[in-house]
């Protein structure tokens, strides 16, 4: 059954996590669920470069080289993310993104 | 020092530029400071002028043959490249000296003139940046760095004139001037781009390969007088020609020694200097050198005419400056760079000299201005007395004196033109030439009897000699219109015109008939005044009453001023208000409506930047699909197609 | 492979001064860490004078993963000319802050390391790690001013849609790298053409690309962050976000779309030629009616980085050179304006365009180098930013996009308006408070320089010129 499951179906999963993780950072409200989001986005990315190395080139790991180091700088981005949302729930007393509109315009 | 002057030209405008920024940024406050800088550095510059001057002189021919020139690009880009440096070659080591010369001994004078104003640092930042725009003009090796400085020369100019702006009279004048050489600087400009649209190029030495061979370029010789009559419009404004001359005397209302440096050896000479630069344009097409001498011969007699009767010692200087100038443009219009160089050179001591000498006069008289109030000053100011008699005997042209041999030689050329030239309006320039001289001489002493001889008629004044400082540059500036002029005495082996010249030089014999009518001319215009004014055979009020159409025709100047006036109030400023009611009405409706839906836009466009950084990623991510869909949907051929590109 | 870490120099000793300003900030007591921001504009000044020194290299590392060029050489003077005058400026604002005054330097140091990283970087991961060293660390310096408000929420924004950003264009690298099989920049160009040409997945990439470095650069749709992280974050930060990281974006935008689709030309620079346009013209409408001097710098630095697309819209030697020309301008355009706003907030506590009024005579100084900066920004003669506008301009007339430059001309026009409008605050109105304005020594050092500079290149911009002449040349000769 295995060998049926092409770059295709890794693609077409790949896409609709991207959306996904899309959705989740559009929709949700609670900056930690957004931030959740980004990082299906990012896997989605990680799913495409290991399918890509695995499929579209000849035993090329470059690919999946590239995916470790997107884990790696998204753990950092997460890091840096969570600081900075304590820092700004101290000031809100919230996690609501629809209150960090003070600036605009 | 010699080789250090000559490779380091740059430093002689870059030094009073110097002085220039000090002056504005550290050493404002402090008056005696700010002059000590200012003067140090334009003594600098006239010591490196003088180096440069010497190493042009000893090594003459090659400096004739090919111009020692540094350049370096300023900005380039493809199909445009424009440089700046310095060129050094006999005719611009000869203004080096003058420029340096007349700039550092006005500001000497300037120490006692200016003592106690006010606005004394600023004055000698002015003066500074004025030498460094005048310098930096002079040496310039391509048309585009001249005009460059020649706009500076205006700016610095209007800054000057208007120095005292408290007073209205001074600021009109300053406006005046701008606006009046701001009028020609627009025909210089066309001109410059005519020039170089055609040519590609600006600079002078490749100029004066390729316009002889201006057909090369696809031009015709009409083409070509159109472009140097155009041109010709920014010197016609800068230098005082008629019909723009009107600002000149208005200039007086600057400081004295400002006026000095004006007419002497800066801005109003620019205009010659340029024509000069670019003589070869206007040799190549004879019609354009025909235009230029009949402007200046007219502008000679006319002015000299106008001086007649004024009674303002800075008035009649003024006049007589506009006078001059003619007599330099007339000598560029019989193709000699060498008559209007000598001539510009001589002009620039004994005209100095004699501002510098009415400034004396002033500063004794606290500032009164009619001369009918003067008199018999002999007695109070005899340093004063002497040397500006020295003064008029050079303008009038009497020998030893400097301007004899310089105006000699302008009248020269152009009985030349006419003589072996054949060409016969030249005998009218060179009559008119001719009684501008003895019409020069008699204005001149007129002037000079009413100041000095006599009683004092004011006897409210208490006239006093100026002090030493003051005094000084009035010995330097005598002694060089005695001596002056003899570098251009045609017995020499290799006079001025040898050093300084377009072409080949030819040895011409001295022509003793013009030689003597000349100084018979000036004596008859000195005994005409002598007998009016000194011995008073002949009432000069009876005389201006006996003539009194004429009188009031030259005393109001032809009405040239009223006649600008009232086309600019009826012609100008009924354009104006029609242009005004139009402008009103349409464009400003247009104009408003424009700025007010930009705001207005502007204003709808920041509600878009609600906050929210949700909305943010959907217009990122709208953005992101929209450019997908429209590269894919519509291909790109069509996109590009609609928004152009070579593809 | 070859590994002359040498002609890395200039990334090492980056790094090494961030790290030594870091050790030494955690050895010396808290008092004395206030000489650390000069010690690392001196640091940032003597690498500065080391990057001559690789002009003329152009050399590839590690298998074109790395790219020691004078096109890469140019673009890292701009970054450190813009850390130097940063730094320089920042110092007594930093010590405003309070808390963290050494981290603070570090961070900026390691930004700069950052943006060398991208503006050299050779393959997609490279270009990925510059891209993210620059960004995690300009998160952390928007939200650095803890206990405020607008500084948390600046950096919360930042991050979100940076992260956002970074994961679009990470999804065009993907895809590329998938349809060619490369990760290497210069070997994508013939493996699409021998791949049969542009694909449907490459489109996408393409445009994904377009959008990721869009963000950087605040082009518009993709700029709606900008004002917002701008107006919120520490003002030397504002600075440097507005500079470095946006000259950073433009030089792996330039050598990714340059060098890896070539063939493409027709298609991407439709796109950025549309992008340009609008960017030029939202950019300057919506800085008119701004209020806040920050935000209105925000809008118009969005507008400058439209009329800096144009010089890629050309995509010759001589649109590329516009582009270095402008940006390194801009750099000192934009360090002295908000050098003046930075210096002006934390005397009076305000960023409102009205508290400037008779700014000319609480501090002449700082209102004439606003004025200027402004000046140069809205391409006025003689300041360097018309020169900069003659480059970019001249550059795609003759590629046929006159419409592009009639629009950048009439929007210049536009901006002229709002940049006089603070000029006539600033000279024309009575202050309400009288009281003189101090500039600090550091501060008033990048105010000299940056006013110096603006004027002198507007003057006489051959020097510039020409360095950036022959960066925009090893563009195109390390192929």
């Amino acid at each position: 059954m295995m060998g049926n499951i092409g770059l295709e179906h890794f693609l077409i999963f790949s896409g609709t996590l991207f959306c996904i993780g899309l959705f989740g950072a559009l929709a949700k409200r609670n900056v930690i669920a957004i931030l959740m989001g980004l990082e299906i986005m990012l896997n989605s990315v990680n799913i495409n470069l290991v399918a890509f190395s695995r499929y579209a080139t000849t035993g090329d790991l470059t690919g999946q080289v590239f995916a470790i180091f997107v884990v790696a700088v998204a753990a950092a981005e997460v890091a840096v993310g969570l600081a900075l949302i304590v820092a700004i729930y101290r000031d809100r007393m919230s996690v609501n993104v629809e209150d960090f509109d003070w600036l605009k315009w | 020092m010699v080789n250090f002057a000559l490779e380091n030209a740059w430093l002689i405008p870059f030094l009073p530029f110097m002085a220039f920024v000090l002056i504005a940024l550290v050493f404002k406050p402090l008056p005696k400071v700010s002059a000590f800088v200012a003067i140090t550095c334009m003594l600098t510059s006239f010591v490196l002028a003088i180096q440069i001057g010497i190493g042009v002189f000893l090594d003459a021919e090659r400096f004739i043959e090919e111009p020692l020139k540094h350049t370096f690009t300023w900005f380039s880009m493809s199909g445009l490249t424009i440089e700046m440096g310095t060129q050094i070659d006999p005719t611009s080591a000869m203004m080096l000296f003058v420029v340096t010369l007349v700039a550092s001994l006005v500001q000497i004078y300037s120490l006692g003139y200016m003592h106690g104003d006010v606005g004394f640092s600023r004055f000698f930042a002015y003066l500074s940046l004025f030498a460094m725009s005048m310098l930096g003009l002079v040496i310039a090796p391509n048309l585009l760095q001249m005009f460059v400085f020649w706009e500076l020369v205006g700016l610095c100019s209007y800054l000057l004139i208007g120095f005292w702006f408290f007073k209205y009279s001074a600021r009109e004048a300053a406006k005046k001037a701008f606006i009046t050489t701001r009028t020609g600087d627009f025909g210089l400009l066309l001109g410059l781009l005519l020039l170089q649209i055609n040519f590609g190029t600006l600079d002078l030495v490749k100029l004066g390969e390729m316009i002889p061979n201006f057909t090369q370029y696809g031009l015709t010789a009409s083409g070509l007088t159109v472009i140097a009559i155009i041109l010709f419009l920014g010197p016609i404004g800068k230098s005082g020609q008629f019909p723009l001359h009107v600002w000149l005397p208005d200039a007086m209302e600057g400081p004295t020694p400002v006026s000095a440096l004006i007419h002497a050896a800066t801005m109003v000479v620019a205009g010659v200097y340029l024509v000069g630069r670019s003589l070869i344009l206007f040799q190549t097409v004879p019609a354009a050198m025909t235009f230029v001498a009949c402007i200046g011969a007219f502008t000679a007699l006319f002015a000299a005419t106008i001086a007649v009767t004024q009674v303002e010692m800075k008035k009649i200087l003024a006049y007589s400056t506009v006078s001059q100038l003619g007599y330099m443009m007339l000598a560029l219009g019989c193709g000699s760079l060498t008559a209007s160089m000598f001539h510009l050179m001589t002009h620039a001591f004994f005209k100095a000299l004699m501002f510098l000498g009415a400034g004396c006069v002033l500063h004794g008289m606290h500032n009164e201005l009619n001369i009918w109030k003067y008199g018999g000053l002999k007695k109070y100011m005899p340093v004063t007395y002497w040397t500006f008699l020295i003064g008029c005997l050079a303008i009038a042209g009497i020998p030893p004196f400097a301007g004899f041999w310089s105006k000699d030689e302008i009248l020269l050329v152009t009985y030349n033109m006419f003589a072996h030239g054949h060409q016969p309006i030249y005998l009218v320039l060179f009559i008119m030439a001719v009684i501008t001289a003895g019409l020069t001489a008699f204005y001149m002493f007129r002037m000079f009897f009413i100041c000095f001889h006599g009683e004092l008629r004011d006897e409210h004044a208490h006239p006093h000699e100026a002090p030493f400082s003051m005094l000084i540059a009035l010995f330097v500036l005598a002694a060089l219109s005695i001596v002056g002029g003899l570098v251009g005495m045609p017995w020499l082996e290799h006079p001025f015109g040898y050093y300084v010249r377009l072409g080949h030089f030819e040895h011409e014999a001295p022509n003793y008939f013009i030689m003597f009518g000349s100084v018979i001319v000036a004596c008859i215009g000195i005994f005409t005044a002598i007998t009016i004014y000194l011995k008073k055979s002949i009432s000069h009020e009876a005389l201006a009453e006996k003539y009194k159409g004429i009188y009031t025709l030259l005393y109001n100047k032809y009405y040239i001023d009223e006649i600008y006036l009232w086309l600019i109030h009826n012609v100008l400023d009924g354009l104006g208000r029609f242009l005004w009611w139009v402008d009103i009405t349409i464009v400003d409706g247009i104009v408003d409506g424009v700025g007010k839906s930009t705001q207005g836009l502007g204003s709808i466009l920041r509600r878009a930047q609600t906050g929210k950084l949700q909305h943010y990623a959907l217009v990122l991510f709208a953005g992101v699909v929209i450019l997908v869909v429209i590269m894919a949907m519509t291909g790109t051929s069509s996109a590009s197609s609609m928004l152009g590109g070579v593809r | 492979m070859d590994a002359n870490y040498s002609l890395m120099a200039i990334e090492i000793a980056t790094a090494l001064l961030a790290i030594g300003v870091l050790i030494i900030g955690l050895l010396v007591p808290k008092e004395q860490r206030y000489g650390l921001g000069y010690l690392v504009t001196i640091g940032l000044t003597g690498i500065f004078f080391l990057t001559f020194a690789f002009y003329g290299t152009n050399t590839k590392l590690f298998g074109g993963m790395y790219i020691v060029d004078d096109f890469s050489i140019f673009f890292k003077q701009i970054f450190l000319a813009a850390g130097i005058l940063v730094t320089l400026a920042a110092t007594l604002y930093v010590k405003k802050i309070g808390a963290n005054y050494g981290e603070f330097f570090v961070m900026m140091v390691f930004a700069t390391l950052g943006m060398m990283v991208l503006s050299s970087a050779g393959d997609f991961i490279t270009l990925y790690l510059g891209l993210e060293t620059m960004t995690i660390t300009f998160y952390i310096l928007a939200g650095f001013k803890k206990g405020d408000s607008k500084s948390a929420e600046a950096g919360v924004k930042y991050l979100i849609l940076g992260a956002m950003s970074s994961a679009v264009l990470l999804y065009g690298l993907s895809l590329i790298y998938g349809m060619t099989g490369t990760v290497i920049v210069q070997d994508v160009a013939a493996l699409i053409t021998a791949g049969g040409g542009m694909q449907p997945a490459l489109i996408v990439g393409l445009v994904f690309l377009v959008a990721g470095f869009g963000f950087k650069i605040s082009a518009v749709p993709f700029q709606m962050w900008s004002p917002d992280v701008y107006e919120g974050a520490p003002t030397p930060v504002t600075a440097f976000l507005a500079v470095g990281s946006k000259a950073a974006a433009f030089a792996a935008l330039i050598r990714f779309f340059l060098i890896a689709f070539p063939d493409y030309q027709a298609e991407w620079k439709v796109l950025f030629a549309a992008l340009a346009a609008l960017t030029i013209i939202v950019g300057n409408l919506v800085a008119i009616p701004q209020t806040n001097i920050k935000r209105m710098l925000a809008y118009s630095s969005i507008a400058q980085a439209g009329y800096i697309m144009t010089g890629v819209v050309a995509a010759d030697a001589a649109g590329i050179k516009g582009v270095a020309f402008y940006l390194m301008l801009y750099v000192f355009a934009t360090v002295g304006a908000f050098t003046v706003v930075m210096n002006f907030s934390s005397n009076t506590g305000s960023d409102e365009i009205k508290d400037y009024a008779g700014l000319a005579q609480r501090s002449p100084l700082m209102a004439a180098v606003l004025l200027v900066c402004l000046l140069s920004m809205a391409g006025i003669p003689p300041l360097a930013g018309f020169a900069g506008k003659i480059f970019l301009f001249s550059s795609i007339v003759s590629q046929g996009y006159l419409w592009l430059v009639i629009v950048g001309l009439v929007m210049s026009m536009a901006s002229v308006y709002y940049y006089l409008s603070v000029a006539k605050v600033m000279y024309m109105a009575d202050p309400t408070d009288n009281t003189p304005i101090v500039v600090p020594v550091g501060a008033k050092a990048t105010l000299l320089l940056t006013m110096g500079i603006t004027v002198f290149l507007g003057v006489y911009p051959e020097p510039l010129s020409v360095l950036a002449t022959i960066a925009s040349k090893a563009l195109f000769m390390i192929n």
